[in-house]
This record gives structure tokens, C-alpha cells and sequence, in this order.
């Protein structure tokens, strides 16, 4: 008992420590924790230099509270191990917030250690489980795949008023997930699903079960799976004569579906996150031209864009609260922040650090075989 | 109705590409005893080699004559790969206990799937859309397109070729004759190495048809798909009587309409796990296959 109150009170003087060096040295300092080298290397450094981008703007016009911004990098190489590591520097560092990391894995190895030191940490992680440890410092700004499931229903009986629902996915986790969740909330809704199975992914024969299903009349089928089968689904639809749409998940956003679907790519639908050129927000519009400007490249993906909207609303919160402490600055996100308007779309936090709403988009590929947003949240 | 045949339809397509690779793992079997576990990989390969073909002479020939060229040219040269793996993987281990044999035979396979991979990349190929006119065709709600004719049309006249070489022909009758006794049939006066490169030719070059079907029908193909179709043959092989030449196209047609009528009547989910089943029941019934024939053991 004795020990945690000393724990406790450590923590508490850290804390403090930290938020007065952070004051004490005339600048705000930004942590960014991502794979600058390794396999991820391009999305890490996209990340790195759109985070300077934005602080360099912020300087630019006199800084926040009269303090320039100063970003620190720590390559984490998409390990856990190395997380851990760039957590400790940066902690010691005395950055008050950190971006990152690309990889759940590696936000999820640098979390605890960020909540100990009281440093605010966001995240583009897609894993579900980097909300559920409590930790007041953690933010996810990701579109979670609960998110996409949500969204799919909804384009499938508010948008296509799909009578007949058939389902399929392949036997691996993040597949069967995406299927049962998309199936719970299509019937939360009234929608019916009319058949759910299983592919063998890379089995390539798919005309067995697409015959079976053809016997359902279904007015759609909807796939979970990996391009590399959803593209062959498609075509050997078409090949069998079937009329229903197909609505492929998120993996399923690869310029190989089209190759590998051909012609019967026409027609098909996919449901992702947008690309960043394809982001109908002002904000993003006006990132997008300072960052092609500055860089000569476009961001490496999405997720760039994720990462560095969570620094855009950590900066604004800063600026609401006129505070460098954490707390208040947390506080004011989750309670406070509502509708911010963010480069991936307006931003709002729930309690538990996961941020609200989505930013999937269903495209339909059109005889030009490039996509056409058809439906998106609000 | 029409939804039988279109399943039948669906498993006689798949089942010929079954069929003509397990006639591969069946005929070095019959002569050497040995499962030659590289066998689906050098399909993989034939159907790389094949794009490579297609990807260099698209656009400067017409297509039918694009097409026959790709298929004799990639059989040729997956023919060269089965004799370099007879020579280099199995003919020194031949008088080696037979196991060596089959770890060799399985490092041949890893050899060709990550050779394949360093060369090719991860990253699944894609074959052109347009190398086979995209038609289809509808017979009273039954859909069938021109590629599965071709499947089915080619497969069959391969397979009554093969019958007819090994029942009719000299070299054929000769490897009938080292499948059942090679001491004998060398007394005899045959050579049993040229006999054996022979079967390794013909089954490569069947494999070859079969690599490319993947290819052209499917489209997409991987640097590990020689595993997967590459089990289903030889299970197929199996199913039919492993050693048996009939046997092989009996059993591929066979656990291709099987597993086209159970995703179609039972259940989709679990159509490979009760495909599995049902040749654990032949075996039962049948140990040596559905054609083999009890093998009197040597002693």
C-alpha cells in the first residue's frame, strides 16, 4: 500500500519535472516515433516529414503561446523492442507529445511508458486492442476496422437498399472478424444475410461456392477477404452470368484487383479509406499543396495524413487550453474537442481515447477502371 | 438442374488441371518409386515461365499463333527443368535408402519455390486479360467460357495421347515394363535411364499444360501456388492409384467434381475438409487407389 502512494507521488514529481522542462526550455517539443529504416521505412519518414511540415507552418506564424514547436524523431524500425527504446528517449527528451507509431505494435510496445511519464501519444494502429488499456495519454486517430463494418452496413440498406445479402470471407483472423462484423451489424439494422461462407484463400477455384450461391438470388456478395481472391471472385461472378454487385472490404483496394478481375472489374465496389488525393476536405486539400510543395512527393499514404492530424488537434488543444500540462490538455480532447476540422475528416475523441465517426468512402469502378466515391459518412 | 451441371462444369475445369499435373507425380512414381514432391513447383514455374513467353511476343504475333508457341515453348523448356532435376536431384540418390531420396525431392521443391521468389518477386503475376478472347457462353442457364473448353478439350486429347503412347508405342511398352521390374528390363536389353529422363520429360511438359491453364484461366499466380495444386494432384494421383496412368486423370476429374459438389450441396466452408474425408473412405475401401492394383510385396 505504502509502496503504490510512493510509486504514485514518484510519478506525480516526473510528471512534473517533465512538464516544467518542457516549459523551462523555451520550446514545445514534439515527439515522432516511427520506422524511418526497415520495411516500413517510406510510411515512417512520410510521417516525419509531414509532422515537420506542420510545425514549420506553426513557426512560421509565431509559434503556440509564443513558443516554437521542436520535433525530435526516433526511429522505431516497426519493432517492438525499438518502441520501447524510442519511448525512453523521448520521455527523457521531454517532448509532451508523440506521434506515432505506424504500426500498432510498436504504439502499443511505447504506451505504458508514455502513461507513466504522463506524455500524450497518437496512433493511426488499426489493432482494436490499443484503446482497451485506460490510459488517459493514448489517442487513436484510425479508421478501426468496427468502423468500416459500421460503414459497410450502412452503404449496404441506406445507400443500395440491398434486399438479398450474401457474405464471404476467407478463414484468416482479420477476415472472418471483418464478415462477422459487417453480418451483426447489417442485422442490428434489419438487413438480410442470406448465406455467410469460407473461402480457402489462394485456392483460385471459387466457382463451386458462387454457384451454390447464385441459388440465393442474392442481390449482392460481399467480400472480406485479399485482393488476390477478391479479384478472382469478381471475374469468375461475371463468368458464371451472375448479376449481383460485388462489394469487396478494404483489402481489396490494390491496383491488382483491377488486373486481375479484367473487364469484370466494371461495376465492382470498394470500401476503404480514401486515398489522399481523393479527400474532399478543405484542409486536406491545402496540406496536400504545401506538402507536394515542400517535398516534391505526395504523402506515402493515408496514414501519413492520420498521424499528422493528430498533431494538428494536440496543437489546437494546446492552444484552446493556453496549457502544456497534459492533463488538461487530454481532457479538453476527450470532452471538450468536437468536430475539428482535420485533413482526414472532422475529428471528435470518445472517452477512452478512440477517435468517433470514419472516414471510409465506397467507390465503384467505373468502365474508365478508376474509382468513383459513391457513398461516404455525412 | 442446371445448377448440377454447372458445378459439374466447374469441377470437370479444375479437375483437368488436377489431372494433368498428378499425371507428373504418377508417372515418376510408377517407374521410380518415388514421390517427386517438386513436381508442383515446377508447374509454378511453367506457369512464370509462360507469362515471360507471352509478355515478350504480345502484340507481334497473332494470338492463336502466340498461343501455340507459349504452350510448346514453355513445355520445352519445363521439360529441360524436369531432366535437370531428375539429374541433379534423384539420379545420384537412386541406389540411396529411399528417404534420402524424398528429403531431396523436397529440397528440390524449396529450391524452386524461393528461386522463383528471388527472381519474380512475392508479389502475385498477372496475366494479360486478353491473351484468350474473354467469351462466354450460355447453355440453358449453364455458363461455360471458351477458356474451360479449351481446358477440357486440350486436356482430353492430351490424355488420350499419353494412353495411346504408353499402350501402343515401344518406349511406352518400355516403361511400362521398368515400372513393374527395372533389373528385368534393363536384362532385357531397355534403357532404363533414358526411359526414366523420358517420364520425366513427358510428366513435366503435362505439368507445363497445366502451369499455363492456371495462368490463362485463373490469371493471377503466385510463387507458392506449386503447393497447393500441387497437393491436390497428388492426392488426386492417390485417390486414382498411385502408378496408375488412367488412374491419375480419374482421380483429378474425380476430386474435382467432389469438391465442386460439395461446396455446392454441402457446405462451402468445409468442402476440403470433407473432400480429405472421402479419400480417407477410398483408402479404407481401396488401399491401393480406385485403379491400383495389389502389388504382390518383394521380398
Amino acid at each position: 500500500m505504502k509502496r503504490k502512494g510512493l510509486v504514485g507521488l514518484l510519478a506525480l514529481v516526473v510528471t512534473l519535472l517533465f512538464t516544467v522542462s518542457a516549459f523551462a526550455s523555451g520550446y514545445i517539443k514534439i515527439g515522432v516515433q516511427a520506422p524511418i529504416t526497415g520495411k516500413f521505412a517510406s510510411e515512417g519518414q512520410s510521417i516525419d516529414k509531414a509532422v515537420r511540415l506542420v510545425a514549420k507552418q506553426v513557426n512560421e506564424k509565431g509559434g503556440i503561446l509564443g513558443r516554437k514547436i521542436k520535433v525530435i524523431t526516433c526511429d522505431d524500425e516497426g519493432k517492438a523492442v525499438k518502441a520501447a527504446i524510442c519511448a525512453r528517449k523521448l520521455v527523457d527528451a521531454g517532448v509532451i507529445a508523440v506521434i506515432g507509431s505506424y504500426t500498432s505494435t510498436c504504439a502499443e510496445a511505447a504506451e505504458p511508458i508514455y502513461y507513466r511519464a504522463g506524455v500524450l501519444q497518437t496512433s493511426d494502429g488499426t489493432s482494436d486492442t490499443l484503446v482497451k488499456h485506460g490510459y488517459w495519454t493514448f489517442f487513436r486517430n484510425s479508421s478501426p476496422n468496427s468502423a468500416e463494418a459500421q460503414f459497410t452496413a450502412e452503404f449496404f440498406l441506406k445507400k443500395q437498399h440491398y434486399k438479398r445479402i450474401a457474405v464471404i470471407s476467407d478463414y484468416s483472423t482479420f477476415s472472418t472478424n471483418l464478415a462477422q462484423a459487417v453480418i451483426r451489424d447489417l442485422k442490428k439494422m434489419g438487413g438480410n444475410v442470406v448465406y455467410y461462407g469460407k473461402i480457402v484463400s489462394g485456392s483460385q477455384n471459387f466457382t463451386p461456392i458462387l454457384t451454390k450461391i447464385k441459388t440465393y438470388h442474392p442481390d449482392v456478395i460481399y467480400f472480406s477477404g485479399y485482393y488476390t481472391d477478391g479479384g478472382l471472385i469478381r471475374a469468375q461472378m461475371v463468368q458464371l452470368g451472375m448479376k449481383a454487385d460485388f462489394v469487396g472490404g478494404d483489402s481489396n483496394d490494390n491496383p491488382e484487383f483491377i488486373k486481375l478481375a479484367g473487364k469484370a472489374a466494371v461495376g465492382a465496389y470498394l470500401i476503404d479509406v480514401p486515398l489522399p488525393n481523393m479527400l474532399p476536405y478543405p484542409a486536406a486539400k491545402k496540406f496536400l499543396k504545401a506538402f507536394r510543395e515542400t517535398y516534391h512527393e505526395n504523402p506515402a499514404s493515408i496514414w501519413t495524413l492520420f498521424n499528422v492530424d493528430g498533431l494538428r488537434v494536440i496543437l489546437y488543444a494546446i492552444q484552446q487550453t493556453k496549457s502544456l500540462n497534459t492533463r488538461k490538455i487530454a481532457h479538453y480532447l476527450h470532452y471538450e474537442l468536437k468536430d475539428f476540422p482535420g485533413i482526414t475528416g472532422p475529428i471528435s475523441f470518445a472517452p477512452n481515447g478512440e477517435r468517433v465517426g470514419s472516414a471510409y468512402m465506397a467507390y465503384r469502378i467505373g468502365p474508365d477502371l478508376k474509382y468513383h466515391i459513391v457513398y461516404k459518412e455525412k | 438442374m442446371e445448377i448440377f451441371f454447372q458445378q459439374l462444369v466447374n469441377g470437370l475445369t479444375i479437375g483437368s488441371i488436377y489431372a494433368l499435373v498428378a499425371l507428373g507425380y504418377t508417372m515418376v512414381y510408377g517407374v521410380l518409386k518415388l514421390i517427386n514432391f517438386a513436381h508442383g513447383d515446377l508447374v509454378a514455374l511453367s506457369a512464370y515461365i509462360g507469362l515471360v513467353i507471352i509478355m515478350q511476343l504480345m502484340g507481334a504475333l497473332s494470338p492463336t499463333v502466340l498461343i501455340i508457341i507459349t504452350f510448346i515453348a514453355t513445355m520445352i523448356i519445363t521439360a529441360i527443368g524436369g531432366v535437370i532435376l531428375e539429374r541433379a536431384a534423384y539420379r545420384p540418390l537412386r541406389k540411396a535408402p529411399r528417404l534420402s531420396a524424398v528429403v531431396s525431392a523436397l529440397g528440390a521443391s524449396l529450391i524452386i519455390e524461393n528461386g522463383i521468389m528471388l527472381i519474380w518477386g512475392p508479389m502475385p503475376k498477372i496475366f494479360p486479360a486478353s491473351v484468350i478472347p474473354n467469351a462466354n457462353y450460355s447453355l440453358h442457364g449453364v455458363y461455360i467460357s471458351l477458356m474451360q473448353v479449351l481446358v477440357l478439350i486440350i486436356s482430353l486429347i492430351l490424355m488420350v495421347a499419353l494412353y495411346l503412347f504408353v499402350n501402343r508405342t515401344k518406349l511406352g511398352t518400355a516403361m511400362r515394363a521398368c515400372a513393374i521390374d527395372q533389373d528385368a528390363a534393363r536384362l532385357m536389353g531397355i534403357n532404363v535411364d533414358k526411359v526414366i529422363v523420358t517420364t520425366f520429360v513427358i510428366g513435366s511438359a503435362l505439368g507445363a499444360v497445366g502451369g499455363l491453364f492456371i495462368g490463362m484461366y485463373y490469371r493471377g499466380i503466385y510463387f507458392n501456388m506449386g503447393w497447393i495444386y500441387g497437393l491436390n494432384a497428388f492426392v488426386a494421383a492417390i485417390i486414382g492409384g498411385i502408378g496408375n496412368i488412367p488412374g491419375a486423370m480419374l482421380g483429378g476429374m474425380l476430386l474435382g467434381i467432389f469438391n465442386a459438389f460439395i461446396a455446392g450441396y454441402v457446405s462451402s466452408s468445409w468442402s476440403l475438409a470433407l473432400t480429405y474425408v472421402l479419400l480417407i473412405v477410398i483408402m479404407i475401401f481401396r488401399p491401393t487407389g480406385i485403379l491400383g492394383e495389389r502389388v504382390a510385396e518383394k521380398v
